[in-house]
C-alpha cells in the first residue's frame, strides 16, 4: 500500500528507516474489505520522546484517518492501548520508540483476542465473564451508616493493595497461553481480581467467589507460565495472585473434611463478624 | 465482521519466555524416569551386593550415561526455573512489607543443600 503524505514524509512500503525517521509495520484488517489482517508499512518521524502511541496518533493525524486503536489518558491509566509491539503485549503509551531502534517496529493487535478492525480487539469474553468473579464488596449485613466506614489497618490494605492496581489492559490475557488454548478460562486479570476482594477485610464473599475461583475454568486451569506477570504493567502479579489463590483452594478443601466444617481462613472478617 | 485469531499450535516457538516454559513442563518427564532409575537401584541394593553391582555395570552404558547427562541438565533447569517462581507462589510478608523475592529463593536453595547434604549421610553413613 502507498498512501499520499502530507507532510513530505515517507509513506508506503519503507526504505531503510534514516536517523529521522523510524518504520512502523501495523496490522491492518478492516472488516468486510480484508480477509485476514495483513502488515503494511509506514515511515514516522523518530523523536526520542515519542511513544509508539505518538506514532500511531501522528499516522492518524497526518497520513491514514482510518487506522483506528484504542487510547485514552496515554498516562498508563485507562489501559486502552495495549497492544503486540514487537510479538509481546505492551501499553503503547509506555513503550519508547528509542527502545526500539533502528526498527522497524511491528504493532498488532493484542494476542489471544478476536479483531474488532486494525488494532482494536473485541472483548465480550472478558466483559461476560467479569461479574462471575463478583468484583464488588460482598456484605451479608451492612453497616448502618451512622456507624460510620469500614475501617482497614495498613496491614489489611496491604493485603490486597497490589492485586487493586489491574487497570484491565488485558496485557495478560494477551500473554497467556492457556487462555489461548481455552476458551473457559477466567483468566489473570478476573482471578486477580477475585483474589483482590477475597482478601479485602471488608469483604463476605469469599465463599461465593471460590466456587467459580476454585475450579478447573479458574486457578486449576493455569499452568503457571508466568508471563502475565511479567507484562503486567502495573505490577500486580496476577500470576502470584492464581498460585497463592490454589494454596488456599487445596487448604479449603482439605478443611471441607473436617467436621464440622469450620469458617474458612480467607474471608476472615466474615468469621469474626458473624 | 469480526475476525477471529488463528491458534498455533506451535505457540511456545514463538517467544523465548515460552520455549523456556515448555522445556521446564518438559523437564518433567526425564525427572520421571529418572525417579524410575532411582527406584530400581534402591530395589538392587535391597536384592544384595551382586545385584546392585550388575545394576551399576548397567548403569555405565554409554546410552545410560547420557540419559543421566540429559536427565542432570533436566533437573537443573527444573530446580533454576522452579526456583525463580517461588516468590510468586510463596507470597510472605513481615507487616505490611513483602518478603523480598532473592530471600525467598536463596531460602529455597539452602534448603535443597540442606536436603542434599542429609541425603549424603545417609548414603555414605
Amino acid at each position: 500500500m502507498t498512501v499520499e503524505a502530507t507532510d513530505g514524509i515517507t509513506v508506503g512500503p519503507s526504505a531503510r528507516p534514516s536517523q529521522d525517521t523510524i518504520s512502523l509495520e501495523i496490522a491492518r484488517y478492516r472488516p468486510g474489505h480484508d480477509e485476514h489482517p495483513t502488515f503494511e508499512s509506514y515511515d514516522v518521524p523518530y523523536r526520542p520522546e515519542w511513544v509508539v502511541l505518538d506514532a500511531l496518533n501522528y499516522l492518524k493525524d497526518q497520513v491514514d484517518g482510518t487506522l483506528s486503536y484504542r487510547w485514552s489518558c496515554r498516562m498508563g491509566v485507562c489501559g486502552s492501548c495495549g497492544m503486540m509491539v514487537n510479538g509481546v503485549p505492551k501499553l503503547t503509551c509506555a513503550t519508547f520508540l528509542r527502545d526500539y531502534l533502528p526498527g522497524p517496529i511491528r504493532v498488532e493487535a493484542l494476542a489471544n483476542f478476536p479483531i474488532e478492525r486494525d488494532l482494536v480487539i473485541v472483548l465480550d469474553d472478558f466483559i461476560e465473564k467479569l461479574p462471575k468473579i463478583k468484583p464488588w464488596l460482598v456484605r451479608e449485613v451492612e453497616q448502618p451508616l451512622e456507624e460510620g466506614e469500614y475501617l482497614q489497618t495498613p496491614k489489611e490494605l496491604a493485603d490486597y493493595k497490589q492485586y487493586s492496581m489491574c487497570i484491565n489492559c488485558m496485557l495478560c490475557y494477551s500473554a497467556c497461553p492457556v487462555y489461548q488454548n481455552d476458551e473457559h478460562f477466567l483468566g489473570p486479570a478476573l482471578l486477580a481480581l477475585g483474589q483482590r476482594y477475597n482478601h479485602d477485610s471488608r469483604d463476605q464473599g469469599a465463599a461465593e467467589r471460590h466456587d467459580v475461583m476454585w475450579t478447573s475454568e479458574g486457578v486449576w486451569d493455569c499452568t503457571f507460565v508466568g508471563e502475565c506477570s511479567v507484562v503486567c504493567p502495573k505490577h500486580v502479579d496476577p500470576a502470584g495472585a492464581i498460585q497463592q489463590a490454589k494454596v488456599e483452594s487445596t487448604i479449603g478443601w482439605q478443611l471441607s473434611f473436617a467436621p464440622p466444617v469450620p469458617p474458612l481462613p480467607f474471608g476472615r472478617k466474615q468469621a469474626e463478624e458473624t | 465482521m469480526v475476525y477471529p485469531r488463528q491458534q498455533s499450535n506451535f505457540w511456545y516457538l514463538k517467544r523465548w519466555p515460552y520455549r523456556i516454559f515448555i522445556l521446564r513442563e518438559f523437564s518433567a518427564v526425564f525427572l520421571a524416569a529418572y525417579m524410575v532409575v532411582l527406584l530400581i537401584l534402591v530395589m538392587k541394593v535391597h536384592d544384595g551386593p551382586a545385584a546392585f553391582h550388575d545394576f551399576a555395570d548397567t548403569l555405565q552404558s554409554p546410552a545410560l550415561i547420557v540419559f543421566n547427562t540429559i536427565a542432570l541438565l533436566f533437573a537443573l533447569l527444573h530446580t533454576v526455573t522452579w526456583f525463580m517462581a517461588v516468590p510468586s507462589a510463596m507470597q510472605l510478608r513481615r507487616g505490611e512489607e513483602k518478603v523480598p523475592p532473592q530471600l525467598l529463593i536463596g531460602a529455597a536453595y539452602v534448603l535443597m543443600l540442606g536436603a542434599s547434604v542429609v541425603v549424603l549421610l545417609l548414603v555414605l553413613v
